[in-house]
């Protein structure tokens, strides 16, 4: 597996000049106009679930475009292969594999945060932004530009988390990574830490989107 | 406490204080695909409620008999020495997200199967939302707050009952907000998402008020 | 999909058998080389937990690797059971509390017939030559899920000197606050566990922000979490309840 995924990364570096326009879209698209959160919609679980804080978000967000690189290329690199009947089961054991290594890892050098995640590192595997773009992109393209559009999409699902997480924290602790910013006598705010604030603080977040880029929903 | 009590505690639990959907936000990807129609938030609910309840228990099962330390020692008393192989100290807590949802998807995918053959009607009604399943977080997500509930076999049924039952609830209650709330004139950017994350928030607050209720068979 | 022999069963099974077993192996071979350093930082967070309970603030400042040092110099582990006699040949960090904590009654007495490990942590003087604190594990339940902690007595075997509490998966903000110093240093303001020669254990209140300066047995609770606080309690009382046999051995 290891071997394989070296191999696809030194090819990805070979064509970098290749970068076309068409392949530096798929980095900068999910970024905003078809952002996976708040245009596609998926992912939204784990968005709302550990954005309490920073720190945890952080490491989300990274166990999340590890993976997605990774499972993106590894299937991109099957998609000849693999038995049309067994696809999603393939795909669920490939992706399942990693978010298992990255449980691991996460278990040896980052004891306290694996903690604080707990059974959501676990829900990376039915994060629809991995099963998405593995049904949508891994399977129909070549492994170069499958790097690039999973590389996209974990930034784009990070640009999203860090904001609320940044909100939630600042307003539901008075802190920020942890170090206290509104004073010791800020007496914290439930709400915001609870799942009522992750709600209304992507909703926001979605309305200032969407006003800036101009996109609308026919209702 | 009797055993029934036992059981309606823990069926009242699921559903109400740790909903899926207000108290976790596991499942929310199909949630607000789904929830703009009844009608299709009910078949959606129904699928759920039912993958719930069969998974939850052979997810039971596959924890308590080959996942978790010392789960294995049934090999022992197969007649193989323990000089050979013993079973009792083997500890397969790193394969459980890949076993998890490796049983979550073979169900699936059987059930498909079975429900297209044997009931073409009942096919048309859920068939359709049944791959969506595999990848609903809230299945899974129970599956991996089993090891630390430490059920007994009919709690992890009453449990998945239960978590499925909450959900359905969850998305039904929505889909008829959103019907509603499409007559309303909300503002251009807050149109479709925005909104619906704002409901959700504001209906998690209402489920907030479970949290701590004193559950009326006694404790 | 497209080609015929991609969806023949021999080529599925085969298929798949390659996949379980790539995933197979990569999997064991990640776990094999990281299970030594899992155990290293479980071990890790438990002797900075009694070390914090036993001396406070000072091991915020001390660093990753001299914690075990200085846990190997200071702190004599010992396994006792509920009638206050040491169990021998069982380590203390072997006691799955987890396990333990089952044998006890939903009101926190043992069950009947079954006997009980407590291991105790002695935290020695700079010089080695006599015991500051005795530090003593809790576990309980709170508003979802498991919560524990240690709790460090001094010399007197009646006055709490710290607290470290822990959680699996108490609300944030609310319940999940009993991690945080302010709310544990409540109990380290001269808090005492017996009145007389009776054991009261100590209570966190109802409502926040009150002073209970004068109460050696209640401490300010934490608004929003009263369940969380009564699961606190509850295990606070049993525990101290279950090492009664070992403090009073120990006074006289």
């Amino acid at each position: 597996m290891s071997t394989e995924t070296q191999a696809v990364e030194a090819e990805v570096k070979e064509r970098e000049p290749l970068f076309s326009k068409k392949n530096r879209k798929l980095i900068s698209n999910p970024l905003d106009a078809d952002n996976p959160i708040t245009v596609q919609v998926l992912g939204v679980c784990s968005a709302l679930a550990v954005t309490v804080k920073l720190i945890p978000t952080l490491y989300m967000c990274i166990s999340v475009l590890f993976v997605l690189i990774f499972s993106n290329v590894a299937i991109s690199l099957l998609r000849n292969v693999i038995p049309g009947r067994i696809r999603i089961i393939v795909q669920l054991l490939v992706v399942a594999s990693l978010v298992a290594v990255v449980d691991q890892v996460l278990q040896a050098f980052a004891y306290d945060v694996s903690k604080q995640l707990s059974v959501f590192v676990g829900l990376i595997i039915t994060n629809c932004i991995i099963m998405g773009r593995l049904e949508a992109f891994a399977l129909a393209n070549k492994p170069g530009p499958a790097f690039l559009d999973a590389v996209g999409n974990g930034l784009g699902y990070a640009v999203i988390l860090i904001p609320v997480a940044f909100f939630r924290e600042l307003f539901g602790s008075g802190s920020l990574f942890g170090f206290n910013i509104l004073g010791e006598n800020y007496p914290g705010n439930g709400v915001m830490m609870s799942p009522v604030g992750a709600c209304i603080v992507l909703g926001l977040l979605i309305w200032f989107q969407r006003s800036r880029n101009g996109y609308t929903e026919e209702a | 406490m009797g055993i029934v009590e036992n059981y309606l505690n823990i069926g009242i639990k699921s559903i109400f204080v740790d909903n899926m959907i207000f108290a976790y936000f596991l499942g929310m990807c199909s949630y607000l695909a789904v929830s703009k129609k009844i009608g299709t938030a009910v078949g959606l609910g129904m699928a759920v409620t039912f993958v719930l309840l069969i998974t939850v228990p052979l997810n039971w099962l596959a924890y308590n008999f080959i996942i978790k330390e010392g789960a294995l020692t049934w090999l022992n008393n197969l007649g193989v020495s323990t000089n050979f192989a013993d079973f009792s100290t083997v500890n397969l807590e790193v394969l459980k997200f890949i076993i998890f949802i490796a049983v979550v998807a073979a169900f699936v995918q059987l059930t498909e199967m079975v429900v297209e053959k044997a009931s073409p009607a009942l096919y048309n009604a859920l068939g359709i939302f049944l791959p969506l399943i595999a990848v609903n977080c809230s299945i899974l997500g129970a599956a991996l707050f089993l090891p630390g509930k430490e059920f007994a076999f009919g709690e992890s049924v009453v449990y998945g009952l239960g978590s499925g039952i909450g959900w359905f609830l969850a998305v039904v209650a929505l889909a008829a907000i959103r019907e509603k709330l499409s007559y309303s004139n909300v503002p251009r950017g807050l149109r479709g998402l925005g909104i619906t994350f704002i409901t959700v928030g504001l209906m998690a607050f209402a489920f907030l008020s479970f949290i701590g209720f004193k559950l009326p068979f006694g404790e | 999909m497209s080609k015929l022999n991609k969806n023949s069963s021999g080529y599925i099974f085969g298929f798949a058998l390659l996949v379980i077993l790539v995933c197979g192996v990569l999997l064991s071979v990640v776990s094999g080389a990281l299970a030594e350093k899992q155990y290293e930082e479980r071990e890790l967070e438990r002797k900075k937990f009694i070390l914090k309970a036993a001396l406070g603030d000072k091991m915020d400042e001390v660093e990753k690797p001299d914690i075990a040092v200085m846990y190997d110099k200071r702190v004599k582990e010992s396994v006792v059971n509920s009638k206050g006699e040491v169990v021998e040949g069982l380590a203390a960090n072997t006691v799955k509390l987890k396990n333990e904590y089952k044998k006890l009654e939903k009101n926190g007495s043992l069950k009947a017939g079954e006997s009980i490990n407590l291991p105790v942590y002695e935290v020695m003087n700079e010089d080695g030559s006599a015991v500051d604190f005795y530090v003593v594990p809790t576990y309980g339940f709170g508003l979802w899920d498991n919560i524990w902690g240690y709790v460090a007595l001094q010399k007197d075997l009646n006055t709490i000197n710290g607290v470290v509490l822990d959680h699996k998966g108490e609300t944030p903000g609310l319940g999940a606050r009993i991690t945080e110093d302010k709310i544990q240093k409540r109990y380290s303001a001269g808090k005492k566990i017996f009145e007389g020669d009776k054991l009261v254990s100590v209570t966190m209140q109802k409502g926040e922000g009150n002073d209970y300066s004068s109460d050696p047995h209640a401490v300010d609770g934490m608004s929003g979490a009263t369940l969380t606080a009564d699961g606190v309690n509850t295990m606070m009382a049993n525990y101290m309840n279950l090492y009664l046999s070992f403090i009073n051995a120990k006074k006289s």
